[in-house]
């Protein structure tokens, strides 16, 4: 499993990079991708308009092969897994989480995608400060 | 024995931190009460703790040059 934190949203061209990738894994017969975006809320009558993120960066890198521990525990189909994650500012509109899972057949892609964002959400020890077009800002809550 | 503590999200707001080294510290009761004393409204926060990057969910034992680390509700994606 790749993982990787990056400052600011993700490129289009990281997406691309990976994607291109793809042709490299000849026992893949499906590959799921979740793009996670920061979305335009409206709380109180004002709109968020980015999100600013932190991150214990060792502990995500931990958490990480642990992840990967479960997804190849559970989804023994599975090829490939790659984790691309926002720190930093990254405004409403833009990609903030990038997950693509490779395996041989396409139920065990979906699936196994799936489970990995829920168990990212979960586990990754990030923090999220939303940014409010009023230049407010507030601590948001997942969990 | 010291201890390295960290904070992260709202945490690192409210004390004003993000880093700060714990010096002659004896147990992880110790370290909590250190931390709660130069800090008193981090407790009207929720927060879990990590030693060495895994969360604990009883007192552990401390070793000098541990990583401790005040994690808040985790809020990834």
């Amino acid at each position: 499993m790749q993982m990787c934190l990056t400052e600011g949203p993700v490129r289009i061209s990281d997406i691309s990079s990976m994607i291109a990738k793809i042709g490299e894994i000849f026992d893949a017969g499906g590959h799921s991708l979740f793009l996670g975006q920061v979305r335009a809320d409206m709380i109180d009558n004002k709109t968020v308009i980015a999100i600013e993120y932190t991150a214990y960066e060792q502990m995500v890198k931990a958490e990480a092969e642990k992840i990967k521990a479960t997804i190849i525990s559970e989804y023994p189909d599975v090829r490939s897994a790659e984790i691309i994650h926002s720190v930093g500012v990254v405004k409403a509109g833009e990609i903030s989480l990038v997950i693509m899972i490779s395996a041989g057949h396409r139920h065990q892609a979906m699936e196994a995608c799936s489970r990995t964002v829920e168990m990212v959400k979960e586990r990754f020890p990030v923090w999220k400060k939303e940014i409010f077009d009023d230049s407010s800002f507030q601590w948001k809550q997942d969990m | 024995m010291e201890i390295k503590v960290l904070f992260f999200g709202v945490l690192a707001e409210v004390t004003n931190t993000s880093l700060k080294h714990y010096r002659d510290i004896t147990s992880f009761s110790d370290l909590m009460h250190r931390i709660q004393d130069d800090f008193p409204e981090i407790i009207h926060y929720n927060y879990r703790i990590s030693v060495n990057n895994e969360i604990i969910n009883e007192d552990p034992m401390l070793n000098d040059s541990d990583e401790v680390a005040c994690l808040p509700p985790f809020a990834g994606g």
